[in-house]
């Protein structure tokens, strides 16, 4: 809960260092890793799945440091 | 005093509840208490309360848990990603140990048999998630209804989710079985199809669906145990103000009903995603990977590379990837889970 | 009872009886395979095999008597002249030529299984209980990633781990021991005791213990005498559970037991009989088996739903 007085005039963090957008940025990596270690039309997408996955939970959990 | 207040439950949640904002609100005894702490307590009282330190208590108690962890899971995942680097065979313990840089990686990556494994556990994963959603939600929708003896009738649907699933696997070979077994008899009553004429575990075509049916039968339960306490935590007065404003059932299953369940369906696919992905016991005992390697989902490749095989290395780098994907997605699962708590 | 409840959302007569019927067809359904395992431990093995399958049948103990004993085939002449049967099993195993060699292995698997999920379920329960404590009444520092990582440790997969606790457990001694399957259990089971617990003992106001240390107890004193009395329903739901994921893991038992210290699991598929598997004697193994999973979900049916969602959802 965070009952901020209504400051107008008070700056939004840009958004790749607020913690929702990102999440859920990072959500979308893991899984678009997944359909990649999934899907059966493309050797090529299935080799770098690791990669993707890797990266979005690496930044999954870099980013839920972040304040909201 | 502890006695009594023991048995009110009730009265814990609401205290629970106004903790966090202020220790003095209700005019409970404990709250009083409490607030004579904060108010009239001498100074040699309170290091005593404190004793060691605040941060050395809390370590005292959670360092035992932690270090176990530390030992048995942990520590043996490391070594299994030094493991995943190297030329590693745990039947040939003495061979000299090299270093392959990420070969092991690139070979399991590349490696056609093990994507057609991961393609094997989509399709179980899919399949096995969609028909458990579909038809644990609507079970859950049915006992929100809230019949007569809907309690009792509940707890028997619980069942199969609390059984060992090497167990049952074992016995649900016994019910596929083409001439003996119950399930081809029952299929051939309904149907008219002659029960030997078929073959659940035997062939290329059903044996994929086999496992998907024991899964879906042993862990439906879950999903509706999970959709019915998202369906109870709808409050009622939601619906009364559609029902003022004349909005259609149809409508107000899609616009309440779904949407508010929605995090805890969530949260039900999420888990048994994870579970199906690692899913090993239950297949290994009803078809061991086969026939050929039509149900070999990933834990079995893995089993098979690391056991038979005794490529210990190569099996290590799998290991990781599988752990990667796991660990992504229970991320999102935690994420899942404290949503779901706010409510 | 008319409809005209006191709250519009009530659900009408027709709509509950259509709810109750399919509800209770596919709990009828669902149990199916079940009772069709019960009654097939009560089979004869031919009977177990018939084509089509016997309903109607008539009831023995054979597959009880062959699951706990080993037999031999002897000729008829032999089995006379060692008298009158001493047993049910023993006429019954005479009465398809063979005598009672031993017993069988499915005894000590059981008491395996006994063993490591009851030693396994109070340590997990303590290491839990008191990190639980911890963390809900004290200032960690990095909680939310301890217990994060606490949680991954149970989500990891078996298979994944395996591999280097094998080695690991070759070295140390520890492969196909009670104490090396404890303490892998423990270890699974920490993480479910330390999230469920945590949200029990949020639930004890904290106001007891601070009234208690006022009275001279010191934190130890009122952890032990106050918090633990007041969360006995919690520690006994998640001993509950630790034991029955205990008792029904099967992939580190298959892969790190193979004979001394095998849990019932690995070794009820491997029952077999004369020409393949004997269905009685591996249905009668299950029953047993299952029988105190169905008595512990009728005890937990009102935690059953903390328990699969690590605390999260109380109702």
């Amino acid at each position: 809960m965070t009952a901020q007085p209504p400051v107008p005039s008070k700056q939004k963090r840009p958004f790749f260092l607020r913690r929702g957008p990102m999440e859920n940025i990072a959500t979308g990596l893991i899984g678009l890793g997944f359909l990649m270690l999934f899907q059966p039309f493309l050797l090529i997408f299935y080799t770098w799945s690791l990669v993707t996955l890797l990266a979005g939970t690496v930044m999954f959990i870099i980013v839920s440091k972040f304040p909201e | 005093m502890t006695a009594r207040i023991r048995n009110r439950t009730g009265q814990f949640f609401r205290m629970r509840r106004f903790k966090t904002q202020v220790k003095s609100v209700t005019d409970t005894s404990s709250t009083i208490l409490g607030e004579a702490v904060a108010r009239a307590t001498p100074a040699p009282i309170a290091s005593r309360i404190r004793g060691l330190s605040d941060r050395s208590m809390a370590w005292l108690f959670i360092t035992p848990a932690i270090a176990l962890l530390l030992a048995v899971n942990i520590f043996p995942l490391i070594w299994a990603i030094y493991l995943s680097f190297t030329n590693f065979r745990a039947n040939r313990p003495n061979a000299a140990l090299e270093s392959v840089g990420l070969s092991n990686y690139s070979r399991v990556l590349n490696d056609p048999n093990i994507w057609q494994a991961m393609q094997t556990t989509a399709h179980f994963v899919f399949w096995t998630i969609l028909l458990q959603t579909l038809i644990g939600f609507s079970l859950a929708y049915l006992i929100d209804r809230k019949f007569r003896g809907h309690a009792f009738w509940t707890t028997i649907i619980l069942v199969p989710m609390m059984l060992s699933p090497a167990v049952v696997g074992n016995f649900w070979r016994f019910l596929y079985q083409p001439q003996i077994g119950l399930f081809n008899h029952i299929v051939s009553f309904l149907t008219g199809i002659p029960p030997s004429s078929f073959e659940m575990l035997g062939s290329v075509r059903l044996s994929p669906w086999a496992i998907i049916i024991v899964d879906t039968w042993m862990w439906t339960p879950y999903v509706m145990l999970i959709c019915l306490a998202g369906l109870r935590s709808i409050p009622d007065y939601i619906y009364e103000a559609a029902e003022v404003d004349r909005a259609s059932l149809w409508r107000q299953f899609w616009s309440i009903t779904l949407p508010m369940a929605l995090p805890f369906i969530m949260l039900a696919v999420l888990f048994r995603g994870i579970e199906n992905f690692k899913m090993f016991d239950m297949v290994t005992l009803l078809t061991g990977g086969g026939p050929g390697s039509t149900t070999e989902v990933a834990s079995i490749t893995l089993k098979r590379e690391a056991f038979e095989s005794w490529r210990t290395g190569r099996a290590s780098a799998f290991a990781i990837i599988l752990f990667v994907a796991v660990f992504g997605l229970a991320n999102i699962y935690v994420k899942a889970l404290n949503k779901v708590k706010q409510r | 009872m008319s409809s005209t409840a006191h709250s519009v959302v009530e659900p009408s007569v027709t709509s509950k009886r259509v709810a109750a019927t399919i509800v209770v067809a596919y709990a009828v359904i669902t149990m199916i395979p079940l009772v069709w395992i019960v009654l097939t431990s009560f089979k004869s093995p031919p009977d177990s095999i018939s084509y089509p399958p016997k309903i109607v049948f008539q009831p023995t103990l054979e597959g009880y008597c062959n699951l706990f004993t080993t037999r031999t085939r002897q000729t008829p002449e032999y089995i006379i002249s060692l008298g009158a049967p001493t047993s049910t099993c023993d006429e019954i195993t005479r009465s398809r030529n063979m005598v009672i060699a031993g017993p069988s292995n499915y005894w000590p698997r059981f008491q395996n299984s006994l063993v490591i999920a009851f030693g396994s379920t109070f340590l997990a329960v303590s290491l839990g209980t008191l990190a639980a404590y911890g963390f809900s009444r004290f200032k960690v520092p990095l909680a939310e990633d301890l217990l994060f990582f606490i949680l991954s440790t149970r989500m990891m997969p078996p298979i994944a781990v395996a591999i280097p606790i094998y080695l690991m457990y070759r070295q140390l001694g520890l492969s196909d021991t009670a104490l090396g399957m404890i303490l892998l259990y423990t270890a699974v089971n920490v993480s479910l005791a330390v999230w469920l617990l945590k949200g029990f003992i949020d639930e004890i106001p904290r106001e007891y213990e601070e009234a208690a240390m006022i009275d001279g107890y010191t934190r130890m004193q009122a952890f032990f005498k106050v918090v633990l009395p007041q969360a006995t329903t919690g520690i006994a739901a998640t001993a509950i559970f630790c034991l029955i994921f205990a008792w029904n893991e099967y992939a580190f038992a298959v892969l790190l037991t193979s004979g001394a210290a095998q849990t019932a699991p690995p070794f009820i598929p491997t029952i077999i009989g004369e020409g393949g598997q004997d269905w009685p004697a591996v249905a009668a193994g299950t029953t047993i088996f299952v029988v105190p999973i169905l008595v512990f979900t009728i005890l937990l049916r009102k935690q059953l739903l903390r328990g699969i969602t690590f605390g999260a959802v109380r109702k």
